[in-house]
């Protein structure tokens, strides 16, 4: 210290390269200084000392390791054991951690001497395999001590006698022995330890039939002493049994051995314990008076059969008087039988003995079984079909249960058992398998015959169906669709179908589903949404779950069933309505129709003059009276002429004209040109009008007409003769020209306004507008003087149209006035009417009337 | 413990045999001192009872296993060359009292166990592939020497006897290998015989 001129306060301690705090440094002189640690977090790091000099420099002046740990703890749970023939080997318990080399020695001693060290190895702290043999009787003391750097520390001593901490080598099983006396004992004979020759053993015996997983135990108190064999009884006979055997100290201190090597015996054949379970069935046959009966039965289990079964004995009786007997080695038999009631007995046999009788009453054929089983029921439980029924109030000897697999691929082969009459709820023994449909039969066997059998359906296991429905549509509708689907095969149900979820969504619509009870088949879809697409799928459920079904897919119709047709019907009737009145119309006035497009042309070849009666009475035209004597005044139009209108007004001359012929034409005795002296002379009633029209006709282009009005020869003709001249005379002048037609000025200077020229007009021309008022219209406008008469003439002109519907084409009245004559005032009325007007146009009687076949604002006639 | 069976027990038998072969060692006498390393326990004798029980149990196949391993002419001359002519073989008075039993039972041990430690020491030299022999001669000699610490302890708990003569049987040492096998199956015979009285008086 001196050498550096450094004093005790320029010493710092450092640990791990980190310096310690000075509150741990205590200075002890000059020279030196000591540090203390209350806790070592490293179990080993490096403590040095370190001065600073001057300048400062650090130095480190010493340094040591150091090294922590605990010292041992006192070892616990010290034990023993001594397996025989080998070593006697402790273990204990360790305690906590000492982070330091710990030796762990057990040490063992007699009262009279001690045992050489053992020393537990390194990798095996725990436990120790002493070296020498054990010596059994003797006590040995034994303890451990636990040592360190930093202690020792022995574990509590244990005194005992190896014997008491023995575990025996398990004996050896030498043999199992059955006896033919008792088939239901086996003898089982082992060698144990050498040390039963001096000590008192016991034993744990077990035993098992081959096939079992469980051990049964023989009574410890019946091995609790040294022995080399045991008898266990009341075993099954022609059973094999395996045995296990372990041993121990009688006292109960010590070890149980390991269990022995298992050994097998079976014990001695016993005659059949029980009869087998007998049924029979009858198969068609095509003998009349017999049947075909096959006779089945099980084989019996082991348990049951007590040895190898050689053969059965079958005997059936008929009418307890035949007996017939069959030995048979197969589990069937089949017999020809009569209708007849029959009884069948079954032994089965193996070396020992014969069983008890199973007997069988096969009914005669007219049998009729009754008083079946009452509320079946089939549920799986513990891997199990269970079957259970409630029995008939008749005493039922026992029931025979049946059952197949349903299925649409393949035909219903039933397995079947037998069950005492006393039992009323069984299981199926067979090999059923899950997911599968089974028809189970129960029929109780009585003492006359079976009874009525009772079916009910079950699974086993199941399982979602293996397929879903394939859902389709009936019939779709604009707001619904019905679905249909048909049941799903069994053989892809694998579980009771409890219900179908129907899934439908547009394209761009949630999903909606619908449960639907299983009976169903169909389902309506409703609220739907017209001419959108549905995409449809259905799945099946059982109890196990669903499955879905191929989607399919509909597009409901823009239209309802029978809207269009509601709405094109009422159409169609009511075109076809407004047509047939168009044609019916048209037909009412197909005369004005076939005079616009298809006039008639009188056919010149054909034309006569027509004779008319000499008591034809004349016809006035003046008496204002006689106008309208029966208001027969029809299809008349009126056409004002302007008198200081100068205007030709050519368009309405040929107006005139052409009802001046259409006139001539009605009234079917206007005259052509060869009959025009005639037709004024015969027909005296025809108004000047008429005249003045025959004036203007004879200028027409009418070439030919003929009437014959009066008798000939003073003979009366009974009715009116029209004959249509036959002439091929060319027209008149005047008819040809047309220009010569002269208007006449009214003269009747009362009327203190300008004279109107007046003529009448071809209503025909009017009537694609308004073939009637229209004439009443301008009639109006004829004189205010004979308005009242207009007025009723408009009235009865209209009563006319209402009463004679058909009556608006002159032509046909002109073809009735022959018949009736009393149309004939009604012409007359007309004609007075005319005058009545004040018609002024200029009649020129001699002058032939003529007329044109067509009007001229149809233009481009040619007369034929 | 083999240790102790082939060096420490031969050597004390030897130093026995030179000190005072023939002569009973003397009783201890009763105010001498007496301790034991813990408390003997107090089932003693029935343990002293199932090690001469565990003894005779094996004496017999123990005689047959040795001259069997032996050979000619030991297993066709037993009665001449396996007798139980053992001479200063230890006596045993059946009827005495506990404690006379006792250190007569002692000293019998002592000598047997002396005699078994000479035998198998002969035995891994005249017949080293007998292990069989070997095991059951080296398992005896350890049931002897705890039969032998327990008749001690309860000579010295009940009976204050720390300390007992006994005698050993003569050294084989110098003998030739008939003679070794002789005394081996001389000494097995007698102490069949022996064994059985002692399980019987216990």
């Amino acid at each position: 210290m001196d050498d550096y001129h450094v004093t005790a306060d320029d010493i710092f301690w450092k640990i791990s390269r980190a310096t310690v705090s000075r509150d741990q440094y205590t200075v002890i002189n000059r020279t030196s200084s000591s540090v203390t640690f209350l806790n070592i977090p490293l179990i080993n790091v490096l403590l040095t000392c370190n001065i600073r000099m001057f300048g400062q420099i650090n130095r480190s002046v010493y340094g040591i390791r150091i090294i922590s740990g605990l010292p041992p703890e006192k070892p616990e749970n010290l034990s023993c054991i001594v397996n025989e023939e080998k070593k006697m080997m402790c273990q204990w318990d360790l305690g906590r951690e000492t982070h330091l080399e710990t030796n762990y020695t057990l040490k063992s001693e007699w009262a009279t001497e001690k045992f050489e060290d053992c020393k537990a190895k390194r990798d095996t702290p725990t436990s120790c395999t002493v070296n020498y043999p054990p010596v059994y009787f003797v006590n040995i003391e034994v303890w451990v001590e636990a040592e360190n750097a930093l202690g020792k520390v022995a574990s509590d001593h244990i005194n005992f006698d190896p014997i008491d901490k023995v575990k025996f080598n398990p004996p050896h099983i030498l043999s199992v022995n059955n006896s033919k006396e008792l088939s239901s004992i086996l003898k089982l004979t082992w060698s144990d330890s050498r040390f039963r020759s001096f000590i008192t053993l016991k034993y744990d015996i077990q035993y098992r039939t081959k096939d079992a997983s469980t051990w049964n135990q023989v009574p410890p108190e019946d091995t609790s002493s040294t022995r080399s064999s045991f008898t266990v009884q009341d075993l099954k006979p022609f059973t094999e049994y395996v045995f296990r055997i372990r041993c121990m100290k009688e006292d109960g201190k010590g070890f149980w051995s390991d269990w022995s090597e298992e050994a097998s015996g079976i014990t001695y054949e016993d005659r059949p314990s029980k009869a087998p379970s007998f049924w029979y069935k009858i198969e068609p046959s095509h003998a009349h008076g017999t049947r075909s009966v096959q006779l089945k039965w099980k084989t019996l289990p082991p348990f049951e059969a007590n040895g190898k079964i050689l053969d059965y004995e079958v005997t059936l009786t008929r009418w307890k008087s035949r007996l017939q007997n069959y030995t048979v080695q197969d589990t069937k038999l089949t017999v020809n039988l009569t209708n007849d009631r029959y009884v069948a007995t079954l032994t089965a046999r193996n070396t020992v003995g014969r069983s008890d009788a199973s007997v069988l009453t096969i009914p005669a054929w007219d049998f009729q079984a009754t008083h079946p089983v009452t509320d079946l029921k089939a549920f799986p439980k513990d891997n199990v079909l269970w079957v259970e029924w409630t029995a008939p109030s008749e005493p039922v000897n026992r029931y025979i249960l049946e059952w197949c697999v349903l299925s649409d691929k393949s035909p219903c082969i039933p397995d079947w058992q037998q069950e005492d009459g006393t039992v009323h709820r069984t299981y199926l023994r067979g090999n059923l398998v899950e997911s599968k449909c089974y028809l189970i039969t129960v029929t109780p066997v009585y003492a006359d015959g079976p009874g009525s059998p009772e079916h009910i359906k079950a699974y086993l296991k199941q399982a979602a169906p293996s397929k879903g429905p394939t859902v389709r549509t009936k019939k779709v509708g604009k707001n619904e669709a019905v679905l249909e689907w048909d049941q799903l095969p069994v053989d892809v149900q694998n579980g009771f179908i409890r219900n179908y979820t129907i899934f439908y969504r547009t394209v761009i619509g949630n999903e909606t589903a619908v449960n639907v009870d299983s009976s169903h088949t169909e389902y309506t879809l409703s609220s739907l949404t017209s001419d959108t697409l549905y995409m449809v799928r259905m799945a099946a459920y059982t109890d196990e779950g669903g499955k879905d079904g191929p989607e399919f897919t509909f597009t409901t119709p823009k239209f309802a069933q029978g809207e269009i047709e509601a709405i094109v019907v009422p159409v169609c009737l009511a075109f076809l309505l407004t047509t047939l009145l168009g044609v019916l119309f048209c037909f009412n006035k197909r005369d004005l129709i076939k005079k616009h497009i298809w006039p008639n042309v009188p056919d010149p070849s054909k034309s006569h003059i027509a004779q008319w009666s000499p008591h034809t009475p004349p016809r006035h035209f003046n008496s204002k009276d006689q106008m309208y004597p029966d208001g027969n005044f029809t299809d008349v139009s009126v056409v004002e002429i302007e008198a200081n209108d100068k205007k030709p007004f050519p368009e309405d001359l040929k107006s005139l004209d052409l009802f001046k012929k259409e006139k001539v034409n009605t009234e079917g005795h206007s005259s052509g040109i060869g009959g025009s002296s005639c037709m004024s002379s015969s027909r005296p009633s025809i108004s000047s009008s008429d005249e003045n029209e025959s004036a203007q006709n004879t200028s027409s282009t009418v070439q030919y007409s003929t009437v014959v009005h009066s008798g000939y020869r003073h003979q009366v003709p009974s009715v009116q003769v029209f004959s249509r001249s036959e002439s091929t005379q060319p027209l008149l002048d005047s008819e040809e020209r047309p220009e010569d037609l002269q208007l006449v000025d009214n003269v009747d200077g009362s009327d203190g306004i300008l004279p109107r020229q007046r003529y009448f007009k071809q209503n025909c021309s009017q009537h694609e507008t308004s073939p009637d008022i229209s004439h009443f219209e301008r009639s109006q406008q004829v004189s205010s003087v004979n308005e009242e008469d207009f007025v009723r003439l408009k009235q009865q002109q209209i009563s006319d149209h209402i009463s004679q519907p058909y009556g608006s084409g002159k032509m046909k009245m002109f073809q009735e006035v022959p018949a009736v004559d009393a149309f004939g005032p009604g012409i007359e009325g007309q004609v007075e009417r005319f005058e009545t007007v004040g018609m002024e146009a200029v009649v020129d009687e001699g002058m032939p009337k003529s007329y044109l076949p067509q009007t001229v604002r149809r233009g481009g006639y040619m007369p034929q | 413990m083999k240790v102790l069976a082939a060096g420490v027990v031969p050597l004390l038998l030897v130093l026995h045999w030179k000190q005072g072969a023939g002569n009973p060692l003397p009783i201890t006498p009763v105010n001498a001192t007496c301790a034991t390393r813990h408390p003997c326990p107090s089932n003693l004798m029935n343990q002293i009872r199932n090690q001469l029980g565990q003894l005779n149990s094996s004496a017999n196949s123990l005689f047959i296993l040795y001259y069997t391993a032996q050979g000619e002419p030991f297993p066709n001359n037993l009665d001449k060359l396996c007798g139980p002519n053992v001479t200063d073989f230890p006596p045993f008075h059946a009827n005495g009292t506990e404690k006379a039993r006792l250190v007569e039972l002692y000293r019998i041990i002592a000598y047997l166990g002396a005699s078994l430690g000479n035998i198998t020491r002969d035995q891994k030299v005249l017949n080293p592939y007998a292990h069989g022999l070997h095991s059951r001669l080296s398992a005896t000699a350890d049931v002897l020497r705890g039969l032998l610490s327990n008749v001690l302890c309860r000579l010295c708990s009940k009976h204050h006897v720390g300390h007992v003569d006994v005698t050993y049987g003569p050294d084989t040492s110098g003998k030739d290998v008939f003679q070794k096998k002789k005394l081996g199956c001389q000494l097995l015979g007698k102490y069949k015989q022996v064994i059985a009285v002692l399980a019987q008086a216990f």
